[in-house]
């Protein structure tokens, strides 16, 4: 384990914004908190990263280190007047690090940046700012990397290749992320384990597998000749033309799937529709 | 910390702001002088009507040590505004931008970063002064030339070039001390408002104020004597036939006092203070 909260509570003047936060992170694991905005997720990475101070509760960080945690909060702060090679050099700097002209090509390529770029940052996209973002938080090292939303703003190619690169970082440098998104598709196919937080606090933590089968009610079923299919009928599914979203009772999905394939349809895909208001409801799923 | 100021001061440098602020700085000496230039010749009547028929004036009274001085008079004012407004944008743009957040997300303490960021204001707070001393210095020889220096202040008083200049010297670097307290003064409010209109504001009120109570009296001679809008004369001091330089080292002493103590209130409260967006 590298990161362990334990029992946060923090109030913003009488408003509880965190009541009993726990969890922790291990190496090489991509650990999620999801929530609905306002949730408590941004004050709970500015009270790991020390930039609010907890009324309760404590932070521990297991590294000897000297820069145990990186990473960002809401999105990358940079200077926008800089260059991506000014930037870094700032950040590096201010850490008394030298950053050489080799590590700054190897991290500008390990994030997916050309180096060779010497504009002024404000002129790069928003999937560019957060890539230059997880660079500036990967510098000196830190054995646990914490993103506050890194993907909103990107579209979908830069949102799958920004997820690749954060899974890439966790297996092969065996770093523990720590990952916040109000939006269940992004941190879905990406997280090992999962924490929902609602109202601040965790509601719901566990396997990210299990939580999303839990909350996966309903299914869109895409094939061909669909509407055909007696199973999808009886089951009062919404059929379209090459497509069904059907409510299966729990775990019956692969005897519906039977059904349909067994009546001559095809099924090219089956996508469960998560849903992330089962997942902040408090009682069992 | 040498590190951190380093990096600081590279900012500085590298932010369009700060040279506007140092334009803004030139462009009002050179709209100074321009007017000196035109109304000069006026000013000097009236300042000499009374005496013009009982004595003969040789040489020319509108040279650079006049312009000089005039620049003086107007610049304590304006240089402060320019100064606090520039100042303060260095950490109100960081927390508009959430720079501030990002570097405190690295293993740097809030005291090192907050400090380093009130001594580079002082570093560029005494280089703007020497800028403005240096440029006005040479474009007031070159325009127009050395001579004696007339000026009426509880009276009228007549220095000789070098003396001119040697007083006009210690007037301008006795002003960085005064612009060291504006500066700093306006980097602890931007640490206290956060947002640069507020600042601004706050800094322009608070620079009308102290400007105000130069000359009021309190009736209280510790007040008069040592409150901090009192201490911001301290050049003028320097144009007195015998200068008082006891009173100007004092006078310069307390507000680098204040100006200190403004400055750890700042640092206080910057490192109490949570950092929200």
């Amino acid at each position: 384990m590298i990161l362990q909260i334990a029992e946060i509570k923090k109030s913003f003047g009488s408003r509880q914004v965190l009541n009993s936060v726990s969890l922790s992170c291990d190496k090489g694991r991509v650990s999620g908190l999801i929530g609905p905005n306002g949730a408590g997720k941004s004050t709970l990475f500015r009270i790991i990263f020390d930039l609010i101070r907890p009324d309760s509760g404590t932070v521990s960080v297991y590294s000897k280190r000297k820069k145990p945690l990186g990473g960002f909060i809401d999105k990358p702060a940079l200077y926008g007047y800089l260059s991506a090679r000014d930037n870094l050099r700032i950040f590096a700097r201010m850490q008394r690090m030298d950053l050489t002209v080799e590590r700054y090509s190897e991290l500008m390529e390990l994030v997916g940046l050309d180096a060779s770029r010497h504009d002024p940052v404000k002129y790069y996209s928003t999937g560019m700012k957060q890539r230059l973002g997880l660079a500036v938080s990967l510098m000196n090292d830190p054995e646990c990397i914490i993103l506050d939303e890194p993907f909103s703003g990107l579209d979908p190619f830069g949102n799958r290749s920004f997820q690749e690169l954060i899974r890439e970082l966790a297996r092969t440098k065996n770093i523990a992320v720590l990952i916040a998104s109000h939006n269940l598709y992004d941190l879905g196919d990406l997280c090992d384990e999962l924490y929902i937080i609602n109202k601040g606090e965790i509601i719901r933590h566990g396997n990210a597998s299990d939580l999303f089968r839990m909350a996966s009610k309903s299914y869109r079923i895409y094939g061909e000749a669909l509407i055909q299919s007696k199973t999808l009928q009886h089951l009062g599914a919404k059929i379209s033309t090459d497509n069904a979203l059907v409510i299966p009772g729990v775990g019956d999905i692969e005897a519906v799937i039977k059904g349909v394939v067994d009546e001559g349809c095809s099924v090219s895909a089956c996508i469960p529709q998560t849903s992330l208001e089962l997942l902040l409801q408090k009682e069992k799923l | 910390m040498k590190e951190l100021l380093a990096v600081e001061l590279f900012k500085i440098g590298k932010q369009r702001k700060t040279f506007y602020g140092l334009a803004a700085v030139l462009v009002l000496v050179a709209f100074i002088m321009i007017s000196a230039f035109f109304q000069g010749r006026g000013f000097l009547d009236i300042m000499l009507k009374n005496i013009q028929d009982s004595f003969e004036f040789q040489g020319n009274l509108l040279n650079a040590h006049l312009i000089i001085y005039l620049v003086l008079n107007s610049l304590w004012f304006h240089i402060p505004l320019i100064l606090m407004i520039v100042v303060s944008g260095f950490l109100t743009s960081e927390y508009k931008d959430r720079t501030v957040e990002a570097i405190l997300l690295h293993p740097v303490p809030r005291w090192k970063f907050i400090t380093s960021k009130y001594l580079a204001t002082a570093i560029f707070s005494i280089v703007l002064v020497l800028v403005l001393m240096l440029v006005t210095f040479s474009a007031a020889y070159v325009f127009f030339g050395s001579g004696d220096l007339v000026i009426f202040l509880d009276g009228l008083s007549f220095f000789e070039p070098g003396e001119a200049l040697r007083r006009l010297a210690g007037a301008f670097l006795s002003g960085i001390i005064i612009a060291l307290f504006y500066a700093i003064t306006g980097l602890t409010l931007a640490v206290l408002f956060r947002e640069a209109t507020i600042t601004w504001i706050v800094s322009a009120f608070f620079l009308i104020v102290t400007t105000m109570l130069l000359k009021y009296d309190f009736g209280w001679p510790l007040l008069n004597d040592y409150f901090f809008p009192k201490l911001i004369d301290s050049w003028q001091y320097f144009f007195y036939y015998d200068i008082p330089y006891a009173t100007i080292w004092i006078k310069n002493t307390v507000l680098l006092g204040y100006t200190i103590i403004f400055a750890l209130t700042g640092i206080r409260v910057f490192i109490k203070r949570d950092i929200k967006p």
